[in-house]
């Protein structure tokens, strides 16, 4: 999944020029048409959230048009292994997230102003590149170079973190990259031109201006982390679970219902892990 | 720097001075000549040590393992992939759906962004907050919810049966191919509103209302000065959803897994379910060609968008 995570800017309206008279029957074309657009929206993006929401606290949910009675059952009935799959799923996560972040700092640190040409611009479409992998084919990849000696990887989580992280690499290099603003570099170089070491630069100077970023992208990695499911289900070794991989066998095996309950506690974890980068989201560098 | 401050008369301070200067500044580019090429190392070791164990060493292992047959170098496994009877057309079927879902996703996310942006309704606001919370709903679970909906037992379908008084609920299409283009619609689009929006925001409002106040019509409007001048930004966020679309796995493995065999499928089953790790590399490489392909030509796009917003301002 490919986001930059701009605050998209809905304009400031502006009073037209010339108001533009129009019949009653076009006007209310036009207020019917908005109508059915609200409602598209709704049924097409807010109603799957609810339904997750409602399904999980569903008595029962088949061959009726909502559900027939109201419980917490499911939630009730979440065994030791559905917990277990929970504390790896938020274990994997942040690994994942910190991990993903020091490295898109490190990355975006030294390929800042080197992006463009030679062996910059190398660096950076390979550092990209996993963006336009598909899941499924980056886990077969790692499983292949991992899965014998010289390095066996296969039975441990080690593995799943391995794979996730690079998946998860591209969001927060651009993450850490969108942040390095021009502004910064002409501060960076100030405190260097009086004086101070590169590491006192580095920790007084350029990590305090970049913690929104540092924010952003641990959310991130740790919401996308969360939910991927591909690469994932093709490297894990025996004995080990994530949330998706257990609501993807419940599914498959037509257990429905509790396999909302799992999914609901997932998603309000990755949702409080957004909201984070909600409060706020470095702006893109404009260049 | 130094001949304007050179006098006519030449005198022996200021030539101590000019060679003062000029060693500093000499001294100054080999300090720039060394950091730079510090920094040329630091990224070379930054290639090798993290991204070759992430990402090199692994699709390199890929490709190499694709070719390898039992006696050194062979196209064996491409043709056991290919030739397998359950997967025969799968490169197809893969692209057909691609096209279908990804092009009805695009369409209707631009449509969404158009009216979002220019003709917002009650509610506008709080709908794009919701599409960029979207990023946290992982694919397989939009595919879990629309059984609730759409599925036989489904509230949509009873409804319908009960609205139209018929025997059986009359929907049966989710677990194939409708479901995985309506599930793919459904998840995709709002990643088409998101960088039409934004690109839409860098449109001169001025040029609009200049054209509407020269009796331009909507349509108009929309195609002789919207569309050119935003063209990029959503020809960037439409490839975008192309390639997200040929990359998905879990709607495909939720809905599609029993019926329809799709690319992400077959190599999945071959390298997991058959253990024939070879097999499954050949059907990886030719999607990695696919969608390397796709991701570069999207990269191309979106720096020509940079660049061409770089030119208007």
């Amino acid at each position: 999944m490919a986001v930059e995570l701009d605050p998209t800017v809905l304009p400031v309206m502006h009073k037209k020029a010339r108001p533009v008279r129009r019949s009653l029957p076009v006007r209310m074309l036009g207020g019917l048409f908005l109508g059915f657009a609200a409602l598209l929206c709704f049924w097409l993006f807010v109603l799957p959230v609810l339904v997750v929401a409602l399904s999980s606290v569903a008595g029962h949910w088949s061959g009726t048009i909502l559900p027939d009675s109201l419980s917490m059952r499911w939630f009730e009935r979440l065994g030791s292994s559905d917990f277990d799959a929970l504390t790896t799923s938020l274990e994997v996560g942040m690994g994942v997230a910190v991990l993903g972040t020091i490295l898109g700092l490190w990355l975006a640190l030294a390929l800042e102003g080197r992006d463009r040409r030679g062996l910059g611009a190398l660096v950076d479409t390979i550092a990209m590149m996993p963006n336009g992998v598909p899941s499924v084919v980056l886990g077969l990849a790692v499983l292949i170079a991992y899965h014998k000696r010289p390095l066996d990887l296969s039975s441990s989580a080690a593995i799943v973190v391995f794979v996730q992280l690079a998946l998860v690499l591209p969001f927060c290099y651009r993450c850490a990259a969108a942040a390095l603003r021009p502004e910064l570099t002409i501060l960076r170089e100030a405190a260097a031109s009086l004086g101070a070491p590169p590491s006192m630069v580095l920790r007084r100077v350029v990590l305090p201006q970049l913690v929104p970023a540092i924010r952003a992208s641990l959310a991130l990695g740790f919401a996308l982390s969360l939910g991927e499911l591909g690469a994932t289900l093709t490297v894990y070794p025996p004995g080990f679970a994530t949330v998706p991989i257990v609501v993807v066998g419940q599914v498959e095996r037509g257990y429905y219902l509790p396999a909302s309950a799992l999914s609901l506690i997932l998603l309000i974890v990755s949702l409080a892990a957004l909201l984070l980068i909600a409060a706020r989201v470095p702006r893109r560098r404009v260049d | 720097m130094s001949s304007l401050s050179t006098p006519d008369t030449p005198n022996p301070l200021n030539a101590a001075a000019d060679a003062r200067r000029s060693a500093s500044a000499a001294s100054h580019t080999a300090a720039v000549k060394r950091r730079e090429r510090a920094a040329q190392w630091h990224l070379l070791f930054l290639a090798v040590v993290v991204l070759g164990p992430l990402v090199i060493y692994p699709l390199v292992r890929l490709v190499l393992l694709s070719f390898t047959g039992p006696h050194g170098l062979s196209l064996q496994a491409y043709s056991t992939f290919f030739s397998n009877p359950e997967t025969s057309g799968v490169v197809g079927t893969t692209l057909w759906i691609l096209f279908v879902s990804a092009g009805l996703a695009s369409l209707l996310g631009i449509g969404l962004a158009a009216l979002l942006f220019f003709k917002p309704f009650p509610g506008a606001r709080m709908v794009t907050r919701f599409l960029e919370l979207f990023v946290a709903f992982p694919s397989f679970l939009v595919a879990f919810t629309l059984i609730f909906l759409y599925g036989s037992q489904g509230s949509v379908s009873i409804a319908l049966q009960r609205l139209l008084h018929l025997e059986a609920p009359p929907l049966n299409f989710l677990f194939g191919v409708g479901g995985v283009i309506l599930a793919e619609v459904v998840f995709y689009a709002p990643f088409v509103v998101r960088p039409t929006l934004a690109s839409f925001a860098t449109l001169d409002m001025r040029l609009i209302e200049a054209a509407r106040s020269l009796g331009a019509s909507g349509w108009m409007v929309a195609f002789k000065v919207i569309l050119p001048l935003a063209w990029p930004g959503i020809a960037a966020g439409t490839i975008l959803c192309f390639l997200l679309t040929l990359n998905e796995f879990g709607i495909l493995l939720v809905l599609g897994s029993a019926h329809l065999i799709t690319l992400p499928v077959a190599i999945y089953s071959s390298a997991t379910v058959d253990l024939d790790l070879p097999t499954a590399a050949a059907g990886a490489v030719v999607m990695l060609i696919m969608s390397l392909s796709l991701y570069a030509l999207y990269r191309q796009v979106n720096r020509r968008k940079v660049k061409g917003a770089g030119h208007g301002r």
